[in-house]
């Protein structure tokens, strides 16, 4: 087989595409997880939502428009999401709340299927981006560059964030050690609420983002739930550096495999996740976010 | 527990043996001609109808019982039922038809590979924590999905587009017409769930049963206490792998088809919701949370509501009834009557 049309920049640049969705996808469920604990299997459907309401916004408005109102919109879910479900909840087993929010995925779902139809979508491309431009000699469609700087830009953001501010400090902190950090002083509930938001309205943000890129359809939550949640896990628990990791792993893994071949690449993802939690169960990454 | 237990080696002795009270010769009388009865169901209920509805929920049940079981034996909830119903089904079809099997070699092969697999599963993921262990199940019913769905494999498989199974033999004297018609098939599914049930009551109440819980309790006291923690956990995993292994045998014997929705994640989400609505708490509780499932689909499921509706029962559920319906029916019953009891007591003490 001939393997060297697999390694030229435009194929690296898809598998960096869709890493960069779920990147921002993960490291927003990798937030809320490091923080509530509760892996929170409403994600695909917020960011679903996000896709269908960027959907609605496009039209109205412009997409550029869309970009910056769902996100805003999805955070408000968030804000509903941690007082009505994970504040109150707190002190029941975490498996009980995970289960909850799979139970608002569906309703959700649902939800979006009544006001939107099960039609698949799509979106165009921001006349700005609606072009191609040149890669090495090869034509590439701008919007993916687009998607892919403002996906891992995003994510920097985030990790600076975390990294460099006492807000973000906090979070780490609570991450690590909740009991510790609120003896200390830090206030969970204002945080949690704070990184509620941020999580939802990343989906958001992913969910506009891939209104051009992918269509838009009732079966795009699902699907992608189960690849964050590999992210997730692959890339350990709750790290965010470690999800930035597994995510470009993954893109890489899902283009190239579907290359060589269709039917590993469908396995690869699994296989993946296998291998890791029995090679190395913490993950990637090293301790909680980071 | 007392102080000497801390000496001991292995605290093993100190689990005493469950309580046999309700073991009564005339209990077990009244089971056995409940369930000798229950045979019979389609003579007093001739409507095909709900006959067809109750099969269904019976076949859900099964599912719906072995994740409950797990849930309530070991703590860890298996996202991915699916995967072994499924992959159960799948098993019995391709023994129909690649291999051509007889329907009693091809049931008891499907079976026993998907308990085999579960087996094989359940010596990876039982050392996870209950997220992981939710998700890792989960990952694997999709993949079996994936598989299934494989263009390469559709000689086998079928693709998506699934396969139609013509049986040879008889299953128990039931040949495929009396199969996939719900009055002669009600007694295999009442039979199947009767048996399952016999099965997760008396090892909720063995021995086994016990450990399980005090490891679902505190894994690590457990094992200083010198207990295994690791096969109890491989046995219930392989144990609801089992259970779910027959409903999806069932599935393929009543329908004579299979498609990859059987291994999807909705699919399992109906046993998974039928167990939350119902409470892992009790055996029966998931049972009776498949047949209030299966109402609901048959009253909503036209509206294309019935997701909607779940949604709402699932997070009013366990937000309101952690133990379920029924657990909570059965815990309001056994507080009424101690209320009543001592309520007579104090009469008599007057």
């Amino acid at each position: 087989m001939d393997f060297s049309h697999l390694l030229n920049p435009a194929q690296l640049a898809n598998a960096l595409a869709l890493a960069s969705l779920l990147t921002i996808l993960s490291s927003g469920l990798a937030l809320i997880f490091g923080l509530r604990d509760v892996m929170n299997f409403a994600h695909g459907a917020l960011y679903m939502l996000g896709a269908y309401m960027g959907y609605t916004v496009a039209n109205h408005l412009n997409f550029w428009s869309a970009l910056v109102i769902v996100p805003l919109l999805l955070a408000v879910f968030g804000a509903v999401l941690e007082y009505g479900v994970l504040r109150p909840l707190q002190r029941r087993s975490h498996m009980d709340v995970a289960l909850i929010t799979f139970g608002y995925a569906l309703i959700i779902g649902q939800g979006i299927t009544l006001l939107w139809g099960t039609q698949p979508m799509s979106v165009s491309a921001p006349a700005a981006l609606a072009s191609s431009f040149d890669l090495f000699g090869d034509p590439y469609p701008a919007y993916r560059a687009f998607l892919i700087v403002v996906g891992f830009g995003a994510c920097s953001l985030l990790a600076a964030w975390l990294k460099w501010t006492r807000s973000g400090m906090h979070v780490r902190a609570v991450s690590q050690q909740p009991m510790v950090s609120r003896m200390m002083g830090v206030n969970t509930d204002r945080l949690s609420l704070l990184v509620v938001c941020l999580g939802a309205a990343f989906a958001g943000l992913a969910g506009v983002l891939a209104g051009p890129y992918l269509s838009i359809d009732p079966g795009m939550g699902p699907s992608i739930l189960i690849s964050c949640m590999i992210v997730v896990i692959v890339g350990g628990l709750g790290s965010i550096g470690g999800a930035i990791a597994a995510a470009v792993v993954y893109g890489f893994i899902q283009v190239f495999g579907t290359m060589v071949s269709p039917t590993l690449a469908v396995l690869a993802p699994y296989l993946l996740l296998f291998f890791v939690l029995l090679w190395r169960p913490q993950g990637f990454g090293r301790g909680r976010v980071a | 527990m007392n102080a000497s237990s801390t000496i001991q080696a292995s605290g093993a002795h100190l689990i005493a043996p469950p309580s046999k009270k309700n073991i009564t010769g005339a209990n077990v009388a009244l089971a056995a001609i409940l369930v000798a009865a229950g045979a019979f169901l389609p003579l007093a209920l001739s409507d095909t109808f709900y006959l067809t509805l109750l099969v269904n929920g019976v076949v859900l049940g099964i599912a719906a019982l072995a994740i409950g079981f797990l849930a309530h034996q070991c703590g860890l909830i298996m996202f991915g039922a699916a995967g072994f119903a499924g992959g159960s089904s799948y098993l019995f079809a391709i023994a129909v038809n690649q291999f051509g099997w007889q329907l009693m070699a091809a049931s008891a092969f499907a079976v026993a590979a998907a308990t085999g697999l579960s087996f094989l599963v359940g010596m990876l993921v039982v050392r996870t924590r209950p997220l992981p262990f939710a998700m890792m199940t989960l990952a694997l019913a999709q993949m079996l999905k994936e598989v299934v769905s494989i263009t390469e494999a559709r000689p086998v498989t079928g693709g998506d587009d699934g396969l139609n199974l013509s049986f040879t033999g008889t299953f128990f004297g039931l040949t495929q017409a009396e199969l996939s018609s719900p009055v002669t098939f009600w007694p295999v599914a009442w039979l199947a769930l009767c048996g399952v049930l016999c099965v997760a009551w008396a090892v909720d109440r063995s021995r086994t049963g016990t450990v399980l819980r005090m490891i679902k309790a505190n894994e690590e006291r457990m094992r200083f206490s010198g207990f295994d923690t690791y096969w109890p956990r491989v046995w219930a995993f392989s144990l609801a792998g089992l259970m779910a292994a027959i409903s999806g045998l069932l599935v393929g014997l009543n329908a004579a088809f299979v498609s990859p929705e059987l291994l999807d994640f909705a699919t399992g989400g109906m046993a998974l919701v039928s167990m939350l609505i119902g409470g892992a708490s009790t055996v029966l509780g998931p049972v009776v949370g498949a047949l209030l499932y299966v109402i609901g689909q048959d009253q909503f499921g036209t509206s294309g509501h019935l997701e909607l509706l779940t949604g709402v029962a699932v997070v009013v559920v366990i937000m309101g009834f952690p133990d379920g319906v029924f657990g909570t029916i059965r815990k309001t019953l056994i507080r009424t009557r101690r209320r009543e009891q001592d309520q007579k007591g104090e009469h008599a003490a007057r």
